[in-house]
This record gives C-alpha cells, sequence and structure tokens, in this order.
C-alpha cells in the first residue's frame, strides 16, 4: 500500500489451528513493518489464541516505533478484541481512509 | 464455587432426532477440531444464531484447551467428555438453553478462579496486556454462565448459553 504501510489480510478462523499456520508469518512480517494494517474482514472466528497471534506481532511493530491497526473485524470478532481490552492499545477502524489516518 | 444449579421452570428435553449429545476427546489439542463439526451440527438443529454459535466455539474451545494445557499438563491420552442438554421452557416446550458440561480426570483445577467475571483492566500499555487467562474473560463475557464442580476423580465444567431472546 502506499504511504509505506504493509496490510495483511487474514482468512478464515483464528482458532488455535489457525493461529499455529499465521504465527510464523505474521512474526517475519512484524519484523520489518512500520505501518501494519492487520486486516479481519474475512475473519470468521478469534479465540484466544488467534489474539496472541495479532497482539504479539503487533507489540514488536510498536516497540520499534511503528504503528498498528486492526481493520474491519466483523461483530463477534470486534467483541473478542474489546473484551481483551486490546483495542484499547490497537485502534479498531472499519473504515480504510481511517485506518490510513490512524497510521500516518 | 458450586456447581451451577438451575432454575425449577427448567426442565430437560428428551429429543431422539438431536445430534449425538456426547463428545468424547482426547487431552491433545489437535482434537479441538472436532468439536467444530459437533457444534455446527447442535446449532444448525436447534436454528442457533450464529453470534451464539460462535460464543459456544469460542467458550468450549478456551475451557476445552485450558483442560489439555493447564489440567492435564501435556498428557496426551487421557479422555475428556462433554455433554450437550438442552434445557426447554414448560411453558411452551421451546428450547431456551444449551448446556455444555465437560468432564475431565485431571487433578482438580478451578479455571474460573483464575478471574473474576468482571471487566479487564483497561491496559495503558503492552506491558500491561496479560499474555495469558484471556481465555477465561472471554468465556466470563460469551457463555450465559458458568461453574466449576470438582468430581471425586475429576473435574466438571459446565458453560450454559441461551439462545431465544
Amino acid at each position: 500500500m502506499a504511504g509505506g504501510i504493509t496490510r495483511v489480510a487474514l482468512d478464515g478462523r483464528m482458532d488455535i489451528a489457525g493461529a499455529a499456520v499465521v504465527d510464523l508469518k505474521m512474526n517475519i512480517i512484524a519484523g520489518s513493518a512500520k505501518k501494519l494494517l492487520i486486516d479481519l474482514e474475512k475473519v470468521e472466528f478469534l479465540g484466544s489464541m488467534g489474539l496472541r497471534s495479532i497482539v504479539i506481532p503487533a507489540r514488536a511493530v510498536k516497540s520499534r516505533g511503528g504503528k498498528v491497526v486492526l481493520f474491519a473485524p466483523n461483530e463477534m470478532v470486534e467483541s473478542v478484541l474489546k473484551t481483551s481490552g486490546i483495542d484499547t492499545l490497537i485502534p479498531v477502524c472499519h473504515d480504510l481512509d481511517a485506518a490510513i489516518a490512524a497510521l500516518a | 464455587m458450586s456447581a451451577m444449579t438451575m432454575p425449577e421452570k427448567w426442565m430437560t428435553a428428551p429429543d431422539p432426532s438431536s445430534p449425538e449429545p456426547r463428545l468424547t476427546l482426547k487431552s491433545q489439542l489437535e482434537d479441538l477440531t472436532l468439536v467444530i463439526p459437533w457444534v455446527k451440527a447442535i446449532a444448525a438443529r436447534y436454528s442457533v444464531s450464529a453470534n451464539t454459535q460462535f460464543a459456544i466455539e469460542l467458550c468450549l474451545e478456551e475451557a476445552l484447551s485450558n483442560i489439555i494445557r493447564h489440567g492435564y499438563r501435556g498428557q496426551a491420552d487421557q479422555a475428556i467428555s462433554i455433554v450437550c442438554t438442552v434445557k426447554c421452557s414448560p411453558s411452551d416446550a421451546a428450547v431456551d438453553e444449551l448446556v455444555f458440561t465437560a468432564e475431565d480426570h485431571a487433578p482438580p483445577f478451578d479455571p474460573l478462579a483464575l478471574f473474576a467475571d468482571t471487566p479487564a483492566p483497561a491496559p495503558v500499555s503492552f506491558q500491561d496486556f496479560p499474555p495469558g487467562g484471556q481465555g477465561i474473560r472471554l468465556m466470563h463475557k460469551f457463555a450465559s454462565r458458568l461453574a466449576w464442580q470438582q468430581l471425586a476423580d475429576g473435574n466438571r465444567l459446565t458453560l450454559a448459553f441461551a439462545i431465544r431472546a
């Protein structure tokens, strides 16, 4: 994406099995990204292990002074995010322009 | 915490057309994949909403993975049984609640004692964000009721989900 933004689109079930599939890739991406947009639009399910697969790379990016935004989670996935409290650390946006602005 | 008790108005409704009411797993995370189709069949049978089905799948994944990782502590050949019970209101016999009861033979372990049924304090930094324990908070949020009971040779965890507004 323009503006140095790395967009990672996740899909399917971010359960224990799904988290195991994406963990390594997410951590590799987080190792170099400075502006990370995690697209959750096609994520059907998010459990605590899937949440860790988002939080750990996000923490890595932010520890280097980068920015992270979560984009377009469905109602239940967003409820998981809010229950955990992670939405207070990582902005959750449903509008792409707002997501890009949060990474500026 | 004591065992969950049902209000007197509830009754169990035997239903021979229901999906298999019991699922038995081995204490390995790979077996959690068996839970999804089982829950889907139950959800289809009782016209459970997509959001409630999400909640059931979420809570069962968190509860069962806790049993496997913390209860059995890596012993992969132990049994976990889950029974789904349908609760109906006697007034119209409509299904009001699905109750899932998970039993294991692990040492006493009350997962609900780890975190009270209170919202997580808002973290102000990633250092404040706990690496574990989110599963218990999610269970408190997404299940209608939770209860743990110590058995003579294991644990019983009960998770109830209202399926009628």
